[in-house]
């Protein structure tokens, strides 16, 4: 029988009448014929669709395949765009993944319709183990539940040329009005000082997110679930936010992240806020590493630290099959072993931060080519990560709204009001907590 | 008849105008596929080239499964093409030539097909498609791309089967043939450019077809062209010359077939019949 | 009647068809008006019309509706301003016209995402062709950003549709010019019309049927577009090119109302029936009467 012939519905069939077969008393005589039959078929969705992530991936999943043969691991890359839409079809179906990637917004839309499956032993025991950082799995705890193992980290630090700075007399911004008068040096001549979005996208909920975190409006829950957007230090992000776009190119209604690394990349944009840009910098840049900076988020000048977004990026258990769910839980306890979990982090070296305390140190991340060239680097991105903070998921309390307002950008909806309308940081703020708190309603 | 200068200076003035505003985008995107990254993203761009490189192409090759894209764009075009105009000439000719209850109310409810956002089908129809299988399946692409196709391909067929001198089908009556046989004999030869037209047309819609396509098909196996171009765009980085070495190999296959067939897609469309 | 049993022999796969496919799940979508479905796949209970009550109610289907209008519009004028042009062009003789009507064809057989793509490209501050072009034929001083205002990104929204579609719709319209009979322009010709009499008296009123039926078709087609929007700005900025389509995508699958988003749909349905029903029933008045 051909591989590709064969969907995961097949597979899940063939499970089950394995077990109902053996369950009616036929187990001397079937199993002898079944225990070298077909190994239990996984099929895993992920959103790292870039072809040399998938290519990493398919070295990882083979060896995996090679080691279990009781067990078959099968990859199918999705988009964001896509998944959102196409998940929750797919499981109303009946044919969704048994292994799917996730954000924690993601996670609270599956929990909802029922896809989800708790993962709290397995949790314990790679804790265990491994140590999760607390802020990567916190996001994945709620309900009495652990939703999602932890895979990867990934948190906005602010980028820059070192001798960039340099020629320009500044040193490394750390307040917000240093900030603000380093993007105005770094500008003109055809440069701009700062490149920051505007677009309605995931890319700006998540940069102004970042200013928010600092300067003390990182909770947008109440305890009581009600929404808690529209406050002092909210609009005081927004305003200087407002501020910085100001300074950054015209096209920055359309960015993604794609667009501002170009930006940074063609020395277009003197600073930018990315969660990394190493691997432009490096293939479509100077690729000097020692010119590259990188730096916490500057806090508002009221605020004592930098802290910042980070997305914790996880793996969620979406089988009810009780055989599929532990082989899942083997293949999951496979890739965080840290002789593997480097090499599944460096699928996208710079970009990907480990989860785990082992990872931190595991000699599989740090022996990567361009890990190593832009070791300092990372060393910062991870010391950021630390204080890392998603929107929705501070308080310890997740509230099933967060998955609509997440996708629906509304963070960046309204700085869209300001930016594009015209509207004051307070009118705009105004407006968004009462949308917010419109979702939350329903 | 001889222009005057004046007719000429404006008919090739607006000749160059529409050259310049379809090809010049095209010209960038496939010279920009062979320019080294920095010279794609520097501030000032080249209109010619600096540099050449083949880079880009080697990554598409090499981790993406283009190739495989291109065989089910194809496969999934060629199979929606010949439903397509298997469904639409016989109902065309029975709107166009016979009487029957209904129908001209029956032929505007087909155009009213075009009345519904796409998104709207998407969900009911991929209920439906798990429902008997056909989720990740190219049949699932045909079946849609049929339906998207098809109103707007029997309005063309019509309107070429109109073109049709009425005395050649009155002379075939005279002589007792039988409907079918008027249609496959006498119409269908004489409209054979209306119906390349038709077939390119299905071709088109269905190579170009993305939202449908990207909910359908789960495995990167069978993906067409524009999913799995969508596919390499990226989430957190973008890399354009990628990007436009992808943008390349979709548009080249389409340029080859349009070489060999365009000219009949034209020659349909306004001669419609041979007279 | 041995005929009209053909007649619906040779009609009926194409319907069957097309009921199946387009039908059914338009049914379903009627049904999920009618119910409170949240995330595709939970449970819902029947709720009446309150979901068209809060729809009409509420601002954003008009505010949606409003920029529907716009769209509509905009590319109905650009494209058939565009389209009429260049048919008029390739229906003349000069050498090479065959490759001109083969190859103006070009923009529309490349698949919408790589569309997308390609300005997404151009129009970027970075890298992009068209700023460094308009600045340096001293049009602006500083980079535009094309999509930054709301009609802004409009305008190039439709732009960017048009450029895709115009060359398509010129063919169409080249299939109806090359239908007039030369022989009414000879005689125009010796009773001393000029061209644009003979545009006005003959071209414009004989291309009539042709420009209603693109008139409507394109209509409804330009309508529904979606993925181009969808890819280009995602509705942004504020709302500026989120047209019915987009809102109904979003309020399904990013706002995780699918039964608030099948009551638009339904509405937008009607609506563009409507319209249909109207211009149809007017097109084959004016055949009938011919």
């Amino acid at each position: 029988m051909s591989k590709t012939g064969k969907g995961p519905g097949k597979g899940d069939k063939i499970v089950k009448l394995t077990r109902l077969f053996t369950a009616a008393g036929f187990a001397a005589l079937l199993l002898s014929g079944t225990a070298y039959a077909d190994p239990v078929k996984l099929t895993l969705w992920h959103m790292e669709q870039p072809p040399h992530r998938v290519q990493r991936m398919q070295e990882l999943l083979d060896e995996f395949n090679k080691g279990h043969p009781d067990i078959e691991v099968r990859q199918e890359p999705q988009s964001w765009g896509e998944v959102y839409a196409k998940a929750p079809a797919a499981f109303a179906a009946g044919n969704g993944p048994d292994l799917l990637f996730t954000i924690p917004d993601f996670t609270t839309v599956l929990k909802k319709i029922d896809a989800v499956v708790p993962v709290d032993d397995l949790a314990k025991d790679l804790d265990a183990k491994h140590g999760f950082v607390p802020a990567t799995i916190a996001p994945y705890k709620y309900d009495d539940h652990v939703w999602a193992i932890p895979a990867y980290n990934m948190a906005i630090s602010l980028w820059y040329r070192n001798s960039a700075l340099k020629n320009a007399g500044i040193e490394v911004p750390k307040t917000w009005s240093e900030w603000q008068a380093a993007a105005e040096k770094l500008g003109g001549d055809g440069r701009y000082g700062i490149g920051l979005p505007a677009n309605k996208q995931l890319y700006t909920d998540q940069t102004v997110y970042s200013l928010m975190v600092n300067s003390g409006a990182a909770d947008i829950y109440k305890d009581d679930g009600s929404i808690d957007f529209d406050k002092p230090e909210t609009v005081k992000a927004y305003d200087f936010y407002s501020k910085l776009a100001k300074l950054s190119p015209a096209d920055n209604a359309s960015w993604t992240w794609g667009e501002a690394e170009a930006c940074f990349a063609s020395n277009t944009c003197g600073m930018i806020l990315q969660f990394s840009v190493i691997n432009t910098y490096d293939t479509q840049a100077e690729g000097d590493a020692a010119d590259l900076g990188v730096a916490a988020v500057p806090h508002d000048d009221g605020q004592k630290e930098s802290a910042t977004i980070s997305y914790s990026n996880a793996i969620m258990l979406t089988t009810k099959d009780k055989a599929k769910q532990d082989a899942a839980k083997v293949f999951l306890a496979w890739l965080l072993e840290p002789a593997n979990y480097g090499r599944f982090l460096t699928m996208e070296p710079g970009l990907f931060l480990p989860v785990t305390n082992d990872g931190a140190k595991a000699d599989s991340f740090w022996s990567d080519k361009v890990v190593t060239k832009y070791k300092p680097q990372i060393e910062t991105m991870i010391a950021n990560s630390q204080n890392g903070k998603l929107f929705g998921f501070t308080t310890g309390k997740v509230f099933p709204s967060i998955g609509a307002i997440s996708a629906q950008n509304l963070i960046a909806e309204t700085l869209q009001h300001i930016v594009v309308d015209g509207q004051s940081a307070a009118d705009a703020v105004k407006a968004g907590q009462a949308k917010m708190a419109d979702i939350a309603k329903k | 008849m001889k222009r005057s200068w004046r007719q000429a200076t404006a008919l090739f003035g607006g000749l160059a105008a529409i050259a310049i505003i379809i090809g010049l985008p095209f010209w960038w995107v496939v010279t920009g596929s062979i320019k080294l990254p920095r010279e794609i993203i520097q501030r000032q761009p080249t209109m010619f080239p600096h540099s050449f490189t083949l880079q880009h192409f080697e990554k598409l090759l090499q981790a993406s499964d283009f190739p495989i894209y291109l065989l089910n764009s194809v496969i999934v075009a060629l199979f929606s093409t010949a439903f397509t105009v298997l469904m639409a000439l016989p109902a065309a000719y029975a709107f166009f030539r016979m009487e029957f209850p209904g129908r001209n109310t029956l032929y505007r409810t087909i155009l009213l097909a075009y009345a519904f956002p796409g998104v709207v089908v998407l969900i009911p129809l991929y209920g439906l498609f798990a429902k008997v299988g056909l989720i990740d399946s190219p049949a699932a692409l045909v079946i849609v791309n049929v339906a998207l196709a098809l109103p707007f391909s029997i309005w063309m067929m019509r309107s070429f089967l109109a073109t049709v001198p009425r005395e050649i089908e009155e002379a075939a009556v005279v002589d007792g043939a039988p409907t079918t046989t008027i249609l496959v004999r006498i119409l269908m030869p004489l409209i054979a450019p209306g119906i390349a037209s038709v077939a390119i047309f299905a071709f088109i819609s269905s190579w170009t077809e993305y939202l449908f396509a990207s909910v359908l098909i789960v495995s990167d196996a069978r993906r067409t062209i524009p999913v799995g171009f969508a596919g390499i765009i990226g989430q957190y980085q973008i890399d354009w010359g990628l990007l436009l070495a992808g943008a390349t190999a979709a548009i080249v296959p389409v340029v080859i077939l349009f070489a060999l067939v365009g000219r009949w897609f034209v020659s349909g469309l306004t001669e419609g019949a041979v007279k | 009647m041995k005929n009209t049993t053909l007649a619906f022999l040779f009609v009926s796969p194409a319907l069957l068809f097309l009921l199946a496919v387009l039908g059914w799940p338009l049914v379903q979508a009627v049904i999920l008006s009618f119910q409170d479905v949240g995330v595709i796949g939970s449970e819902g209970h029947f709720v009446g019309l309150s979901n068209y009550a809060a729809v009409l109610g509420g601002g954003g289907f008009w505010y949606a509706f409003s920029r529907s209008i716009v769209w509509v519009l905009g590319n109905a004028v650009v494209q058939t301003a565009l389209a009429l042009v260049t048919a008029l062009i390739l229906n003349q003789k000069f050498p090479g016209v065959q490759i001109a009507r083969t190859w103006v064809i070009l923009t529309w057989i490349v698949p919408t995402v790589v569309v997308v793509i390609i300005w997404r490209w151009l129009l970027s501050t970075s890298g992009g062709m068209i700023n460094p072009l308009l600045i340096q034929a001293g049009i602006v001083e500083r980079p535009v950003g094309f999509f930054a205002g709301r009609d802004s990104a409009m305008a190039s929204l439709i732009l960017i549709n048009s450029w895709r579609w115009f060359p398509f719709t010129a063919l169409m319209m080249l299939a109806g010019l090359t239908r007039i009979p030369g022989d009414l322009y000879e005689a125009a010709r010796i009773d001393g019309a000029g061209t644009w009499q003979r545009f006005r008296r003959i071209t414009w009123p004989l291309l009539q049927p042709t420009l209603m039926v693109l008139g409507v078709v394109g209509t409804l087609l330009s309508f529904n577009v979606f993925d181009v929007i969808w890819l280009l700005t995602a509705g942004g900025p504020s709302g500026g090119t989120q047209t019915l389509p987009v809102l109904i995508y979003e309020t399904a699958f990013k706002g995780y109302r699918l039964s608030e988003a099948a009551t638009i749909s339904v509405l937008t349905s009607i609506l563009l029936m409507g319209f249909a029903f109207l211009t149809t029933r007017a097109m084959t008045a004016t055949e009938a009467s011919r």
